[in-house]
């Protein structure tokens, strides 16, 4: 790759040009320092942001979901958290790159000192046979079921079986009873179970009663990770029924077979897990925008809030996984978890593209205990363009439906139509735009505006099991800088097939991977370069004025 | 729920899987999607224009999920339908008996709703006949006792689709031409005889 090559590869922009001419920016400082403050990073809001303010990781999982996502393993109580250098973790981990492709060194560390522990592993429990198997579902008591790479289980307190992954639930009915039978048993010594480490699995449990749920994953994933998918499924299943009538569900009726009432949703349960898989933004915590050029989301952005009625809370406009512009009332902010569920739930149903939807959903992070009624449906036939309308009033389908025909036409009126085609042409931008050489791809996380950026993935990750492994890098790195006994600011990674860096500061976070004949010193000039790319190109890549009703 | 945009609103219930996206998908854009089967979340709704005579009427149809998780929210669907397409799969008895509970509660909630049993799949039937599941006598005699009409239909080859929303919407025009009569039979005295032809001429 030649360093000239992003200025041929552009973008292929209506206007021709990637900058913004204006000067707009005059208060940003033009070369982003590691003395940024939060709120000034490249990416961050000009006005506010738009979701809850979620700083880190962290955030995300405490404090009302810290009991179970984000506790300090007691085995790592021990070691201690002395401040970290650069050289330090750099060395560590040029010790550790011969060991990349087998097990991380810190996981068969947990795992000696678990078995010393008083959990006793028993891996056999989670892979018992079943004695019957569904017909178009998996046998599970075959090899190939054993070998997928992570399961995921939900139970009730009864221990009657709501989801599994792979396999039908009643075929797993007995090994989920086991499941139970370990909560309960530590709980009876007021003690709470939270994983097992054996044998290469890790089997994580997440208790939010009334509902049970566990993985068992062979992944790279930190247990922490895994606790905060499993809370993932947890809101996918509240955002379908709402906390307040789970409860009363089981309050009623203890041994209830709550598939009764998820049936159906399996699909978009299954499908949440794929995305978490090779989505970036469930690990970051945070949403990708559609790049477009600020002048044409701005237009879109007017249209949209111009486009209001009464009971609207949130108006949305998506494409694939990525947002184009969000409008939402006054002093109410999205939780990027509920934007994920929303996005999750869209991609994982076509039915979508025919009508106009109008469906109860809750939004878990935003309020637990009611429905929101959302008009979902797509703005032309062939475009990968949704529009999802949220409003309070499930009686204003026909109001909200109009929202959408005031929208489209101002959207014409505006002119902006043919520029999001093209926009909608080119979702994806690719790092050699950048024109650092060895670099191979990014994440870039803003915090103060919850988005992030990150170019297409692109050679030497081509297969599917290449990018899967580029994203367990990213995890890696990710559990290791947010682990809550030992975090770490900057993390420089060896491995035998690229390098790696990471780099969280209180106002962003950005991981790079690169060549691995670069230097680490070419690593450091890369990420000021990339970073001063992402100032230059933020009004595309973010949205940096978002829009109230 | 109320648009008015639309003539009159006609909902869709039934058992999950028996076809009431695909009958929605036949009746809107004439095309029939085989494939893997996607349920519907909450409802979707579809405009559907049908001429009957010289008259245009604009069905607002709403083909709500079949599945048991928005049982509870199914009345804001239904609420106002001046017909309800209650369907059931011709080779599932079950989903008959489903059928009938949904005819129960269309009958204690909405007495103003003229229901329409739709049996769904016949062409499962043409290959072969074994596959009956629910007798057509039988529901020949229930959709009498109801007063239902009884359609069956496919929405893979189109049989009795367009028959079964064409009926709806001549029943609406003739049952809302005999309503206006009969709710206005009251004599208004404040009211002169000329508006009323005036009122009755336009609907």
């Amino acid at each position: 790759m030649a360093a000239d090559v992003h200025k041929k590869k552009g973008w292929e922009v209506p206007n021709g040009s990637l900058a913004p001419g204006d000067g707009q920016h005059t208060e940003r400082s033009e070369s982003p320092t590691p003395g940024l403050a939060q709120g000034t990073e490249p990416g961050a809001g000009q006005e506010g942001a738009m979701f809850v303010h979620t700083r880190s990781y962290e955030d995300l999982t405490s404090p009302e979901d810290g009991a179970a996502a984000a506790r300090s393993p007691e085995e790592r109580r021990g070691e201690p958290a002395e401040p970290s250098s650069m050289e330090q973790i750099s060395k560590d981990f040029s010790e550790l790159s011969t060991q990349l492709t087998g097990m991380a060194l810190d996981l068969e560390e947990e795992m000696r000192q678990s078995k010393e522990g008083k959990l006793e592993p028993s891996p056999q429990t989670t892979r018992r046979d079943s004695v019957l198997s569904g017909k178009e579902e998996e046998d599970v008591t075959m090899d190939a079921w054993r070998m997928h790479r992570k399961h995921v289980f939900v139970l009730s307190e009864a221990g009657k079986p709501v989801y599994s992954r792979y396999g039908s639930e009643e075929a797993l009915s007995s090994t989920m009873g086991v499941m139970m039978a370990l909560v309960s048993f530590l709980e009876a010594e007021k003690n709470a179970i939270r994983s097992i480490h054996a044998d290469g699995y890790k089997v994580v449990f997440v208790r939010r009663s009334p509902l049970v749920l566990v993985a068992v994953a062979r992944t790279r994933q930190s247990e922490q990770e895994i606790a905060h998918e499993l809370l993932y499924i947890y809101y996918q299943i509240l955002s379908l029924l709402t906390w307040t009538q789970l409860n009363h569900i089981f309050q009623q009726k203890q041994n209830y077979d709550l598939r009764r009432l998820l049936a159906g949703s399996e699909r978009i349960t299954d499908n949440l897990l794929d995305l978490m898989a090779h989505d970036p933004s469930f690990l970051m915590g945070a949403v990708r925008c559609l790049p477009l050029a600020a002048s044409v989301r701005d237009a879109v952005s007017t249209s949209l809030q111009q486009a209001k009625a009464k009971s609207l809370v949130f108006s949305i406009l998506l494409s694939g996984n990525q947002l184009v512009s969000l409008v939402r009332k006054k002093d109410q902010f999205l939780h990027p978890i509920d934007l994920h569920l929303l996005f999750n739930l869209i991609s994982s149903s076509s039915s979508f593209r025919e009508g106009e939807a109008w469906t109860p959903i809750c939004l878990p992070k935003f309020n637990s205990s009611g429905f929101f009624h959302a008009h979902i449906s797509y703005l032309e036939q062939e475009m990968d363009l949704c529009l999802l309308l949220v409003s309070t009033d499930r009686e204003d389908f026909f109001t909200v439906s109009d929202c959408k025909r005031r929208f489209q036409e101002r959207l014409r009126r505006r002119g902006v139509h043919h520029a999001l085609q093209e926009a909608l042409r080119t979702p994806f931008y690719s790092v050699a735009q950048v024109g650092i050489p060895d670099l191979r791809h990014f994440i870039y996380k803003s915090k103060s505006s919850g988005l992030f950026t990150s170019p297409k993935i692109e050679a030497p990750y081509v297969r599917e099991e290449e990018k899967e492994r580029l994203l367990g890098l990213y995890q890696y790195l990710h559990s290791r800088a947010h682990n809550s006994s030992r975090p770490l600011k900057n993390i420089y990674f060896t491995g035998p097939r690229e390098n790696l860096l990471a780099w969280v500061t209180s106002a962003f976070e950005l991981y790079i991977c690169y060549s691995p004949l670069g230097t680490k010193a070419g690593a450091i000039s890369a990420v000021n370069k990339l970073m001063k790319w992402i100032r230059k190109e933020e009004d595309r890549l973010f949205i940096l004025t978002p829009q109230t009703y | 729920m109320s648009g008015r945009r639309v003539d009159a609103k006609v909902v869709l219930l039934g058992q999950e899987g028996v076809g009431k996206s695909s009958l929605v998908e036949r009746c809107a854009h004439r095309r029939f999607r085989p494939g893997p089967y996607q349920n519907t979340i909450g409802a979707a709704f579809v405009a559907k224009v049908i001429s009957v005579g010289e008259q245009t009427v604009t069905l607002g149809i709403w083909d709500t999920a079949g599945s048991e998780r928005y049982e509870a929210m199914s009345r804001i669907y239904y609420r106002g339908a001046r017909a309800a397409v209650v369907c059931y799969d011709l080779t599932d008895s079950s989903s008959f008996q489903r059928a009938k509970f949904w005819v129960n509660e269309l009958q204690n909630c909405e007495e103003g709703c003229r229901i329409y049993l739709c049996g769904t799949k016949s062409d499962l039937l043409e290959e072969d006949r074994r596959k009956r599941g629910v007798d057509f006598h039988d529901v020949q005699d229930y959709a009498d006792e109801i007063k239902a009409e009884l359609f069956e239909t496919s929405s893979k080859t189109g049989q009795s689709v367009d028959e079964l929303f064409q009926k709806v919407a001549e029943d609406y025009v003739h049952f809302t031409a005999f309503q206006v009569m009969t709710e206005e039979k009251g004599v208004d005295l404040g009211q002169r005889s000329g508006a009323y032809f005036y009122s009755c001429c336009h609907h």
